[in-house]
Order: structure tokens, then sequence, then C-alpha cells
């Protein structure tokens, strides 16, 4: 049913918009992953080649048609296989990501600290990534970038990937909420712990795949709490995700009905959800 | 010496042109900064209401009608202020307040209504609304709705730009509104001092372009960022839900606080800083409100025309942080 819906709502330029209009970058990528889980090739096909029509010279993607800076959706962009994304577009991608790092973890941004006699604070020691290019680095984007360069590494390893692998699992576990899980990135604010949000956990926890540490079990349980009492599709397919990335979903787990899926973006990563819990499809498998 | 010639070949020296320029200059000078502009006064109503129950209805009704002029076939926008997923808390403009101003716009003729918002750290803008209680309490709510961050956008230039950002991309929605409603929560920010009117048009800016948070904002300057947003939508009007504001470490982490009271008025600098005397804070020292001011002496009270209740019948100061112990208005 998904997938029917999804193709039916496919723009005439291939592309996917967020509910209604112009298509755009990031539900276009998740329609595709979501229709190639599920098998379908046709529509896929059409919306990876809008995708491919929209690639920047840097090698990164804009948000959207008309844009002309590369952003975190390149991250997206490069979770697409490889093979149907295309070789150089995906590498020039995968390069583009290896580029970025948030401004806080800048040699020029350190010095001017250091000249301001400010240290580094913990959460600044590991690069992650940011939204837009020169600014900081955020959960979010971080583990959409280590999504990417994981399914890389595990094609074709490199110490460059490993280095930001590790050091983008680091910035999480460093802005991980002492109760476990994550907001957006802010662990505290004017000396206030600040409390996790469901999504955002769900997408570190996929980026934290193999990775076992005490934050992380913590983070599993309050995962599995935010889960039991999940109002959002979007939360609770992120949830799902982080979840199966750890194995720790509840073997049979159905979205409770009373949820409502309401954007098209949420229906993506509901099916994408199902299938990965089928076995058929990842964000992480090569 | 270098020498210039004239057109008449009257042979100057530079020294003759840069005194001939100097004069001319000081002249000028005190011609045109001699006198300063008028200041006209901006009107700004004050309605005490202690609580959100039916008779805010009433009360929103006069203000629209009061200050929003003719809006007959006109698209009206109304936007609050959605944080987060705390119905119980003051973090979230009321959406008895919301549905009270949509429902006064409809009855004064408007052409369509429509209630946008793109929070700063939630992506399911949907989800968040619904758990605000906005499905509850706005009939039908869903297809008034605009998700600010995920809205088809335009490139824009405002009329002044105070800010670092490169390139300003705005819903066209909001852009599109013959007059923007900016229904902000009365709350203390730990980062400018005073989140209001003003600040609350952050949440016109697409994340979907600049993400969650919108970083490229804090980057750029935030009192900046909000006085160039402030120019970029010229058709405003402000309505400030100070029933129950927040007090500390806003706009999330601090505590409410009972002010009771509306403020509203078209002039969203005017609005802001009669919030700002109402929670004891000195509005030409929040460094945003002095960008957007314009002109010398506009925050100051005397320039400012209050129609109902006065500020101090009403005022009551809201606990700062130690950051913000500065903005205090003085003899309070």
């Amino acid at each position: 049913m998904s997938t029917e819906l999804l193709v039916s709502r496919q723009n005439r330029d291939g592309g996917w918009s967020y509910g209604r209009g112009t298509s755009r970058t990031e539900p276009t990528v998740y329609a595709i992953l979501a229709l190639l889980a599920a098998g379908e090739a046709e529509s896929s096909a059409r919306g990876l080649a809008w995708i491919r029509a929209l690639q920047l010279p840097d090698g990164g993607w804009p948000p959207q048609p008309g844009f002309d800076e590369s952003t975190w959706v390149t991250s997206l962009v490069a979770l697409l296989p490889r093979e149907r994304l295309g070789g150089a577009a995906h590498e020039r991608a995968i390069a583009w990501i290896l580029g970025l790092q948030g401004v806080e973890t800048s040699r020029s941004y350190r010095m001017r600290q250091w000249l301001l006699g400010a240290g580094v604070p913990p959460e600044h020691e590991f690069p992650g990534w940011p939204w837009f290019p020169g600014t900081a680095a955020w959960v979010g984007p971080t583990s959409l970038a280590i999504l990417a360069l994981d399914k890389e590494h595990a094609r074709k390893p490199s110490e460059d990937l490993r280095r930001r692998i590790v050091d983008g699992r680091n910035f999480l576990l460093r802005r991980a909420c002492v109760e476990g899980g994550w907001n957006h990135g802010s662990v505290r604010a004017l000396g206030y712990e600040s409390s996790p949000y469901p999504e955002t956990t769900g997408m570190a926890l996929a980026a934290m795949r193999g990775v076992r540490t005490r934050p992380v079990a913590l983070s599993i349980a309050v995962a599995q709490r935010f889960l039991g009492e999940c109002r959002s599709a979007d939360a609770c397919n992120w949830l799902r995700i982080g979840l199966l990335a750890q194995g720790e979903l509840a073997p049979g787990y159905c979205r409770p009905s009373g949820i409502a899926v309401r954007t098209l973006t949420e229906i993506s990563l509901d099916l994408l959800a199902a299938e990965t819990q089928n076995g058929k499809g990842s964000l992480w498998h090569a | 010496m270098a020498r210039v010639k004239s057109s008449n070949q009257t042979e100057l020296t530079r020294r003759d042109v840069l005194v001939a320029g100097g004069a001319v200059a000081a002249a000028c000078l005190a011609g045109c900064g001699g006198q300063p502009a008028p200041i006209t006064p901006s009107r700004v109503s004050i309605v005490k209401a202690p609580a959100y129950d039916q008779t805010i209805y009433d009360k929103v009704r006069r203000l629209v009608v009061e200050h929003a002029g003719d809006v007959r076939g006109k698209n009206i926008l109304l936007k609050p202020n959605l944080v987060e997923f705390e119905p119980e808390s003051s973090i979230n403009t009321h959406p008895m307040l919301v549905h009270a101003a949509f429902e006064a716009f409809k009855a004064q003729g408007a052409a369509t209504v429509r209630i946008a918002e793109g929070p700063g750290h939630r992506r399911n803008t949907l989800d968040l609304a619904d758990a605000a209680g906005y499905f509850q309490t706005v009939p039908g709510f869903e297809d008034q709705f605009v998700d600010l961050n995920l809205d088809e956008t335009t490139r824009v230039h405002p009329e002044r730009q105070f800010s670092r950002i490169k390139k300003l991309y705005l819903p066209n929605t909001a852009l599109g509104a013959d007059l923007l409603v900016s229904m902000a929560k009365m709350k203390t920010h730990h980062w400018v001092g005073a989140t209001l009117s003003m600040k609350n048009l952050f949440g016109v800016v697409p994340s979907g372009i600049y993400g969650w948070p919108k970083n490229v904002l804090h980057w750029a300057g935030i009192d900046e960022s909000i006085a160039d947003l402030h120019f970029a939508f010229p058709r405003q009007m402000a309505i400030v839900d100070g029933i129950v504001g927040m007090e500390g470490n806003g706009p999330i982490q601090g505590t409410p606080k009972h002010a009771g009271v509306l403020v509203a008025g078209r002039d969203p600098v005017a609005v802001d800083a009669t919030c700002c005397r109402i929670m004891k804070i000195d509005p030409s020292r929040v460094q945003y409100l002095r960008l957007g001011s314009e002109q010398e002496g506009r925050l100051a009270e005397i320039n400012i025309q209050q129609i109902g209740e006065t500020i101090r019948s009403v005022a009551t100061p809201f606990e700062l942080i130690p950051q913000f112990r500065e903005l205090r208005l003085e003899n309070s």
C-alpha cells in the first residue's frame, strides 16, 4: 500500500516533495530508498535520475533545485546504492562528506578560542557534521554522515573513512544526554541537563551500530521507553531503525495503528523500517 | 603638489578641493543631522487576560479590530511559537489564543487565515502541534496549517541587513501573506534577553534548508538575524501571549510566569519594547530592539502610544539569569 502511495505521489520530474509542490532532495532520497527496499524499479529509477542531475560541482547536493550550496542532504544521497547512483557521483559525495566538519573543531576557530583564553569543552573535542557548511556540528547530520561513511567503509575500507566514523561516534558519545539518548545536540544549557528526543535518539543509535558502551546501553533503554509511548510516526520510524541497528527491536514489532503517518518522508521511512525488519533492505548494508 | 583643473581652467590645489569638500559636508551635516525626523508613535494595546478562558475570544477580536485594519479579502498568516512537546508547560503559544485570532480574522472578512510554524529543534511539526493541543482546539487544524520548515522557498534580500548571513531563503507562504501575525510567547531568552514577536520570526526560517537547529542564524549573529527578519517582512502585526509566560532560563528550561496580559500592535518593535517594560526589562538594552528601531528614541516609552492598561498596572518582574541582570529596568 505504501509503495503504491509513494509511486502515486511522485512528481512528473521524477522527484518527490515534502507534501505537495516541487521536488526536494530529502524526501526524494527517502522515497527511493524505500522503493528499492520494496523491490520497485521503475519509479525509483526516475527518482535516481532526478537526484543525479542535481549534484553540484563540489560533489555535494543542495536541498532543492536552484540552491547553489551543498548541505547535509549530501549524506542522504550517499546512502543510495552506489551502483544505482553511479560510481563517480557517489565517490564525489563521499569526498564532500569527508571534507566537512563542524566549524567549532576547525583550526581557525580553535586558534581564535585559544587567543581568547577559552579552553576546548568536551563536546567540541571530536569533529562531527553540520547541517550547513560554516556552522557547528549537530546530532542529526552527524548521524546521517556516519551512516553514509559506514556503508561505504563496509564496501571499501579506508583509513580516512574509519577515522571520521570513529571521531563522529565519539562526537555522538559526547553529546549523549546524561539519562541516555540524544536530542538535537545540546547536552546542557546554562548548567541544566537537557532531555533526549525520540527521533534523534533513533538516528544516533543507527549511527552507533556495532558500538556497545554504557551511554549506548542507556540510550537503547531510553529508545525502548520512547517507542512504548510514541505519538509521532517520524519518531517511531527512527526508533525502529535505531533499535534494529542495535539488534534490540522486539521481534514482530508493529507500529501502533493510532499513530498518524502524515508526510511523504514518514511514509518512506515507515516502509524502509518495515523492509529492514523483514531483512530486505536497510540504511547500513553495502 | 598635485593639481586638479576645474572647468574654467582655474588651477586648484588638492588643499583647495579638500577644504571646499569639507565645507560642503559640514553644511550638509548641519542641515541633515540637526533636525531629526519626528517620531510617529506606534500604537500598542495592553489587555488584561488573567486566564486561558472563553473571554480571550472577545479580547483578541477587539485587538484585531483595533490594529489589523481592513483585512477583507486579505491573506492572513498566524505564526505561533511552537517549541516542544510539553502541553502543560509555558513553552508554546497557547492554542486557544491562536484559535481566537483565527476566528477574529475570519469574522473580519479575511480571504484566508492560515497557521504556520517551523520549529527550531523538532522535525515533526504536526506531531508537536498535536501534542501542544492545536488539533484539539482548532477545528480542521491540519487543513489550515503550513510547516514552514518544509515550505517552498524564495531567496530574499532584506530591506536592511545586519547579520553575516549570505543567502537568506524564506518560505513562500510567509512571504506571500498580506499580513504576518507574530503570535509569540512572553519569555526570557538565555542568549538575547527576551524572546517576543521579533525573535518569534526565527520560526519562519526553513529548517529543510538550514537544519534543526537553524544554526546559520546563530553564526550570523542572533540579534542581527532577528533584525534582518524584521525588515524582511514589512507587513506585520504582533499579538504576544503574556497570560502565562516564562522567566529564568528561557526559552525552554525556564519556569512559568503568570503576567496575565495580551500585548498587540502593528509595530513589532514597539510591541516588544512594551512587553520588555512589562517584564521589567529595559528595551534599550536589548540589542535586536536597538537594531530594529531605526530611529533614535523610538524605543522610548514616550514615543509609544499605549492603549488599554498602563504598563505600570500590569508590570511584573521576570526573573533574569545572571548574564542578563544588567537588562533590568532601572528603578524597578
